[in-house]
């Protein structure tokens, strides 16, 4: 890892720091002193003051609950405000999340595409933190599951709850024609399980995303993703396994499946997102799938010009 | 006064479909079981609708319009026996309808229908595909109930025919599903699913089918309630304790005590309880008007135990 460290005292005040080269001193990777940072953040106030700060953004969201606090999707805001503090802590202490140009997202209905890498949807969860926390206003984003997610015992409850929904044509419609913000990310499984060589390289986009933003002309804002493409290094795919277990595949990676399901928690990477310029595409929805790769591949090149911006600025991995 | 012959008329809902009615039209009951609790000055006969005397009921009665409630809604009985009774009386009475001039005919298929799955759109308008029987082949005949009568429509227009597809029916008096469902002692949920479940009273049902006789309706529509809840809450609302299974053995399990009649519905259900099947009712609401006057908190106390 490289870039400059953050020194760190890792007593408490009043003890004088132990000199260098003793154990507790500066390391010269960086990693360590990142979850030095990961521990001393963990105090009681911390989820007082993030709570808080939830709750002033959650006010902003309208949401239409029956007697019982739902929606009529399933989402509840007293379950979205408990799983966005886990969000939020993430977002703060442990990917450390930096937005740039989070203002380019339009108000009204906007489909957010982004690149999807790291075993384990964390890059949705962040970039719904992100719309939540730095959006001016606040902005919940509505991601989009697929069928397989519906599928899973407790986590499509949870998606549910969060407001998350099966991103068929129909719901997509819907949301977008009332005004909701779309989180979509065209790779697919392929992004989500790419292999550490092909990081930063946008695997095939489903073209779905296109065809909706033309029906409903909505604007599309690209969003790139620096950092998830490192949380959880891909060395192979095992399909046969995977379907066992009803996913699409059983990723292979350094930590996973040797330390069990803990394995696919994702290294504390910095997650870097840079938001493009809105894009309006004009045409047919039905049109034949060359014209609609046009406009894909307008979003994708919107994103690379990202990737290596980003990649060029940031000083390293982890920091 | 016009008259309406209700068929399953010894029904929860038959009885409060005839009393609704009552009060505007005459009202005759046909259901294989009599009608032991038949609203007060109607006549009801106790015929099955596949035999020739139901056509004499009909060729005597001449009633301006038919609410088809009778089918059998429970699986106590033998699957084939159920198919027949439900598909053939269904046939029979659409044919003796045809032939006897009646003007009308409404009839009550069932939002189960459309079958459960993670594909389903949030709101499942009345042109998608009606694929129970994938999934759940024991209610394969509601859905050739459905197709016969939207069938009608086209084939015989001078019968104004209209199919009616509800949510989830709860109520004191109505034999549902979702009744005897949540009026279980344990009430088997599946582990980790939680899905949104639409209601309806059962009083609001009664009103939207007379609404279906008084205005003429021509089509196929929806029928929704106030909202949806999730099944644990309703579960809780009505007083009951779920009963939490893991998926794989559930099905195993639900197929088991089906076979040995421990359990009044086959496995078929838990998808049902996995995947959320809610309605679009635009299409009703527009062409009658229809608001429901019971909320969700109502729905359920009328059944709290």
């Amino acid at each position: 890892m490289s870039g400059p460290v953050r020194a760190r005292t890792l007593h408490r005040s009043g003890e004088a720091a132990p000199p260098a080269g003793q154990p507790g001193s500066r390391s010269p990777s960086g990693f360590w002193e990142t979850l030095a940072d990961l521990a001393d953040a963990f105090q009681p106030t911390l989820f007082r003051r993030l709570g808080e700060e939830l709750d002033s953004c959650i006010e902003h969201i309208p949401a239409e609950v029956n007697e019982y606090g739902y929606d009529r999707y399933g989402f509840h805001p007293g379950a979205f405000r408990r799983m966005s503090l886990t969000s939020a802590l993430f977002y703060r202490h442990y990917f450390r999340v930096e937005t740039y140009d989070i203002d380019r997202v339009p108000p009204g209905p906007v489909l957010l595409v982004c690149n999807h890498a790291g075993q384990l949807p964390f890059d949705g969860m962040m970039l719904g933190a992100a719309m939540l926390l730095e959006a001016k206003p606040p902005r919940m984003v509505r991601p989009m599951a697929e069928y397989w997610v519906s599928r899973l015992p407790f986590v499509s409850t949870m998606a549910a709850r969060m407001g998350s929904m099966v991103g068929t044509r129909e719901n997509c419609t819907r949301m977008l024609e009332a005004g909701e913000c779309v989180m979509v990310f065209p790779e697919g499984v392929r992004g989500m399980n790419k292999l550490y060589s092909q990081r930063y390289e946008l695997q095939r986009f489903g073209l779905g995303f296109v065809r909706l933003a033309l029906l409903t002309r909505t604007p599309i804002v690209p969003v790139s993703l620096i950092g998830s493409e490192e949380q959880q290094p891909g060395l192979a795919n095992l399909k046969g396994f995977g379907r066992l277990l009803g996913m699409p595949a059983l990723p292979i990676t350094p930590t996973f499946p040797l330390l069990g399901p803990l394995g696919l928690m994702p290294l504390p990477v910095k997650y870097r997102f840079y938001f493009g310029e809105p894009l309006r595409f004009e045409g047919d929805p039905s049109d034949e799938p060359a014209a609609i790769q046009e406009h894909a591949d307008v979003v994708r090149e919107s994103m690379e010009a990202m990737f290596e911006r980003g990649l060029r600025e940031r000083e390293g991995v982890f920091r | 006064m016009e008259k309406v012959l209700i068929t399953g008329i010894a029904g929860g809902l038959g009885r409060i479909v005839a009393g609704c009615l009552s009060q505007e039209h005459e009202v005759v009951g046909v259901d294989t079981a009599g009608a032991p609790h038949a609203v007060r000055g109607n006549k009801s006969y106790a015929v099955d609708l596949r035999k020739p005397e139901f056509e004499e009921v009909i060729r005597s009665e001449r009633p301006q319009a038919v609410v088809h409630l009778g089918f059998i809604r429970h699986f106590r009985g033998s699957e084939r026996e159920r198919h027949q009774v439900n598909v053939e009386g269904t046939r029979s009475l659409i044919a003796h309808c045809v032939k006897h001039g009646v003007e009308r005919l409404v009839v009550l298929s069932s939002g189960y229908v459309y079958g459960a799955f993670p594909e389903n759109p949030y709101q499942i308008d009345e042109d998608a595909p009606l694929s129970a029987s994938r999934n759940y082949p024991e209610i394969r005949d509601l859905v050739e109930v459905d197709s016969l009568a939207s069938a009608t429509i086209w084939r015989h227009p001078d019968l104004v025919t209209s199919v009616l597809r509800p949510v989830n029916a709860l109520g004191p008096t109505i034999d549902s599903t979702v009744r005897a469902y949540l009026a279980q002692p344990r009430v088997p949920t599946v582990l980790g699913f939680d899905p949104m479940l639409p209601f309806i009273h059962e009083a609001d049902l009664a009103t939207a089918i007379s609404l279906a006789v008084d205005r003429r309706l021509c089509g196929v529509y929806n029928v929704v309630g106030p909202g949806e809840a999730p099944v644990h809450t309703a579960i809780e609302e009505t007083g009951g304790t779920a009963w939490p299974i893991p998926d794989p053995p559930a099905r195993w399990l639900f197929e088991r005590l089906f076979r040995w009649g421990l359990l009044p519905y086959p496995a078929g259900l838990l998808d049902f309880l996995k995947f959320p099947v809610s309605l679009a009712g635009e299409r009703f609401e527009k062409a009658t008007g229809f608001r429901c006057q019971y909320g969700l908190p109502e729905i359920f106390e009328s059944v709290r135990r």
